[in-house]
This record gives C-alpha cells, sequence and structure tokens, in this order.
C-alpha cells in the first residue's frame, strides 16, 4: 500500500469534486444559529471565579514576578516562598493560580441554550492550566480549613466562583451540601451548583442517583463531556431531595 | 476453536497495520476552492463558506524521525526541556487529569520510567509545544496549516461530524483513539496504549493519515472568543487520549485549545509546503 501523493490521477480528483459538490448542496440546507444573548450571559457567568481577599495585593506581586514576561509559560511559584505563605495566603494562591496545564479539550466551548441546561461536569476553573500535584494535595490536606474560607468568603459575596465549586469537589466537600443548597435557593440561577451535588453523588457513589434515569443520560456509556440534563423545576427538586437524602444517610 | 481464529485475525490484523505504518510522509494537494466549513450549532467553528487557496499538505503527522532530525541540526531545546513541566499520561487517572512530569520530553513522551522513543521513530512525535512545532518549521521551511485548511483537508469533501458521515462507531477504523469507558483501566484494545506508527489506520478520501486520533494537530488561526490578554494555540483531530465518553474531539468540527507552551504526550503536528 502506498500513501497518496500529489501525482493523484484525473478520475479521482474527478470523482472528488463531484463528492464535494453534493457534500456542499447538502450542508447549505441547514444554517448557522447563534446563541441568545441569555445563553451567552449565563456562559459568563458560569466561568466566573471568586477572588479571595487574603493577602491578595501579595500574592498578585508574587504570581506577576514568576510569569516570564517573554513567553507566558507556566511557572509555579518556587518551594521556599510556597511552603512560607500562611494558609489563608495560599488559599488565595491556589484560587487564582493554576501551576499545570489543561490539554486541549479539556475547556468547555460556549454552547446552544446553556442557561436552559443542567450539565454533568463543571467548565475548567483556569481556561488552558490546571491544579498541580502539589494544589490538589494541599486542597486535600487542608479540607477543613479550605472549606471554611470558602464559606467566609462565599457568604461576604453571595456567589460560589467556579474555582471554589470545583475546589469543593475536588476535596469531596459533602459536608457543604446543606451550605449549597441554602445558596441555590437564594436566586436558583447557578445551575453548577446542582452539577456539584450531583458530582458529589457520583463520586461517593450513591445508589439511588447511581441508579437513576439522569446519572445515565449525563454519567452513562454514551454521556461524554457535555452531556446535560434540561432544567426545570422537577430535575432541580430531585436533585436536591436527592442529595440531601445522601448528605442525611453519610456516615 | 472459532474464538482463536478470530484472535489469530486480530493479531494478523495489527501487523499488518504496524507494516503500513512503517512509511514515511508525502504530500497531498488540495486544490483552491469554496468550502462550506463549520457546524449549525457550533459557537466556535460557525457554518460558513471559505475560500481556500491551494496547499500541500503532508499526509500523515510529523514523526520523531523527522524531528529528531531537526533537534541534530539546530540543537533547538524543546519547552518541556527547558520548562521541565510537560504533561504526561498513565492509565489509572481520573478524567482529563495529567501528571506533571520533570523527565517528559520527545524522547520520552510519558516521562523516562515509561520509555523511550528508540523504536517508535515513526510514530508522530508528542510531548512538543506549538512554540516549538513553530520551530521546527521554521527550520524546515514548511508551516502549520490553518484551522480552515485543516478542516478542509480533514473532510475531504464531506459536511458530516466525520469524514465518513456521522456514526462515530466507525472511528475504530481510522483513527487511533481510546475505547475504555474512562482512563482507569489501560485501553490497547486498538493495538496501541499511546501513540501508533503514522498511517497505520486507513486513510480518508484525500489520502490523510490519522487526520483524527493519534495526535492533536497544531493549526495557525485566532478565535472571535481569544481573550485579549493572551496568545492561545489550537489544536484539530483529536489524539489517543481521546474518549466517545471524555473527549469527542476526533471529528472535523471541534477546536482543542491549549497554552502555547505546554507540552503533552497526545499533541503533535502535520505539516504543509510554503
Amino acid at each position: 500500500m502506498k500513501i497518496q501523493t500529489v501525482k493523484c490521477c484525473r478520475s479521482s480528483i474527478f470523482f472528488l469534486f463531484l463528492l464535494l459538490s453534493f457534500s456542499l448542496f447538502a450542508q447549505e440546507e441547514g444554517t448557522w444559529r447563534q446563541a441568545s444573548p441569555s445563553s451567552q450571559a449565563y456562559h459568563e457567568y458560569r466561568l466566573k471565579n471568586t477572588i479571595p481577599p487574603y493577602g491578595l495585593v501579595k500574592i498578585k506581586a508574587l504570581i506577576a514576578q514568576i510569569k516570564d514576561a517573554d513567553d507566558d509559560s507556566k511557572s509555579p511559584l518556587n518551594q521556599k516562598a510556597y511552603l512560607a505563605l500562611p494558609l489563608n495566603e495560599k488559599f488565595t494562591y491556589h484560587m487564582i493560580h493554576a501551576e499545570s496545564y489543561s490539554q486541549n479539550c479539556d475547556v468547555v466551548p460556549p454552547i446552544i441554550d446553556e442557561d436552559k441546561k443542567i450539565f454533568g461536569i463543571l467548565p475548567d476553573a483556569f481556561n488552558e492550566s490546571s491544579w498541580s500535584e502539589r494544589q490538589a494535595n494541599f486542597l486535600k490536606s487542608q479540607k477543613d480549613a479550605v472549606v471554611s474560607l470558602i464559606k467566609e468568603s462565599v457568604n461576604r459575596s453571595k456567589r460560589v466562583g467556579l474555582n471554589y465549586k470545583t475546589a469543593l469537589v475536588e476535596m469531596n466537600a459533602t459536608e457543604t451540601i446543606p451550605f449549597l443548597i441554602e445558596l441555590y435557593n437564594r436566586d436558583h440561577k447557578d445551575f453548577d451548583i446542582l452539577t456539584v451535588l450531583m458530582l458529589f453523588m457520583k463520586n461517593n457513589e450513591y445508589k439511588p442517583f447511581m441508579i437513576s434515569t439522569s446519572f445515565v443520560k449525563l454519567y452513562g456509556d454514551k454521556s461524554d463531556a457535555q452531556s446535560f440534563i434540561n432544567y426545570n423545576k422537577a430535575n432541580e427538586e430531585l436533585i436536591i431531595s436527592r442529595a440531601i437524602a445522601f448528605y442525611n444517610g453519610r456516615k | 476453536m472459532a474464538g482463536s481464529k478470530i484472535l489469530l485475525l486480530w493479531v494478523f490484523s495489527l501487523l499488518v497495520q504496524q507494516a503500513i505504518g512503517q512509511q514515511d510522509t508525502g504530500f497531498v494537494k488540495i486544490v483552491q476552492g469554496n468550502y462550506l466549513l463549520g457546524g449549525k450549532t457550533h459557537q466556535l467553528n460557525p457554518l460558513r463558506k471559505v475560500h481556500i487557496q491551494t496547499f500541500y499538505i503532508a499526509a500523515t503527522e510529523l514523526t520523531n524521525h523527522q524531528f529528531k532530525a531537526f533537534i541534530e541540526a539546530t540543537h533547538y531545546i524543546t519547552d518541556a526541556e527547558r520548562l521541565k513541566n510537560a504533561m504526561v499520561f498513565e492509565p489509572g487517572l481520573d478524567e482529563f487529569k495529567w501528571l506533571q512530569d520533570s523527565t517528559a520530553c520527545w524522547k520520552y513522551p510519558n516521562g523516562k520510567s515509561r520509555g523511550g522513543i528508540e523504536d517508535k521513530m515513526n510514530h508522530p512525535v508528542t510531548s512538543i509545544s506549538y512554540s516549538d512545532a513553530r520551530a521546527y518549521c521554521a527550520w524546515a521551511k514548511v508551516r502549520l496549516p490553518s484551522l480552515d485548511e485543516w478542516e478542509v483537508a480533514s473532510r475531504a469533501g464531506a459536511s458530516t461530524l466525520y469524514f465518513w458521515g456521522n456514526d462515530v462507531e466507525k472511528i475504530g477504523e481510522y483513527a487511533n483513539i481510546w475505547h475504555g469507558r474512562n482512563h482507569k483501566v489501560a485501553d490497547a484494545s486498538d493495538g496501541y496504549l499511546y501513540t501508533s506508527p503514522v498511517g497505520s489506520f486507513k486513510p480518508n478520501a484525500y489520502g490523510l493519515y490519522d487526520i483524527y486520533g493519534n495526535v492533536f494537530e497544531f493549526c495557525e488561526g485566532i478565535l472571535i472568543t481569544d481573550p485579549k490578554d493572551r496568545k492561545l494555540a489550537y489544536a484539530r483531530g483529536g489524539s489517543w487520549w481521546c474518549s466517545k465518553n471524555a473527549c469527542g474531539f476526533f471529528n472535523s468540527l471541534d477546536i482543542g485549545r491549549v497554552s502555547p507552551h505546554a507540552s503533552f504526550s497526545n499533541q503533535g503536528f502535520r505539516v504543509v509546503k510554503l
């Protein structure tokens, strides 16, 4: 077998021309539809992180120093400076600076009717970056303190940013379920809080959820990274009631 | 008995695939014309008509063999070697999780502990960044395809999600992807855990191999969503890591994005003649 080169025969080109003509005709039947303004606005809303106040000026200055001015490559804070940070400033560092890269297909693009969907997974909190191993380890090892700082920050801003939600899932902070439900019920706007509740149930293999229709659709064999269920009152209530039952049944 | 025959046939087909993969690259001519690209609901890649000038694109992804020639001639230091922050994979990780490995670079795509490329010189080069790919192109007097050129080449005249239609189940005939349900358990059901030799799977109608799967292929271009404060690199076609459940980017529609200096073991490139 030989790889085709520029010396293709004329009949093949003619055949491809016919094929192309047919394909163009077939595709012209549709027209492109842009996501509605509310869908686009919700996409932006989903991606917003919460910026913690603890030592923010100092942490921003440290991050500015480690960024390579020439090529914007990713560099972590050196270990000595990292270890010297007090816990609340380390928390700020983690919430505004991810040290590792995210791969090509990790960043969730905007989609049609995003504001009417409850997704199975969260978008990437740091665009083309993600937490490094030492950052993930910090979150897990300092879980109680981090949860406390997140609650304190959320109670001030009345919003749980994407970075906070990602941290809660990373830490498996199921103890925050009542707090998250109370927050969600304030305006019923941030469907990604419902996603966090479902991720808690999935990651802890909560059986009533694992055998549900929602689970199959969001995490089953035919699911993908953009799988969703439609937002409606029934789905909202079902997710919350299941999450409460899961929380109450924790050992 | 029937089972052992099937097993023998499977092993034979893998050997044939390996043999096919020994070939070097050639270039395929894509003729100038108006092409319809994008999708009806895709917000980053909208349905539109574009005019493309004639270009010549490599039939295969750039190999370790070709990249080695560049390194030997120029003593270029890749981003992974300079920054020691390449991202590698090993089975057992959660979805979308990768490991940072200071020993990984194009010579050891998944780190020294997971082996080198000595017997993989006809595999696509990986663990290089967009910045490295551009450096190679400058030396070899070639260039990366534009986002639109890549899509025209990948579609080979088709208007569907894949160049053969919309049936994802046929992906195994044309592409080295991840067939496992998740990445917790190793998947080499198509013969390859990581990359495969270039040209191991069936080509598209233009004669382009591995246009989907094997490695994400860097392209040139910008999107309307590009941030003002930083440069992004784009890559298309999915990779050996991509699965139907975690990252279905092995198609002609989706566009991946990554830091221009990020080095992953599922990133590579295909060149276009100047």
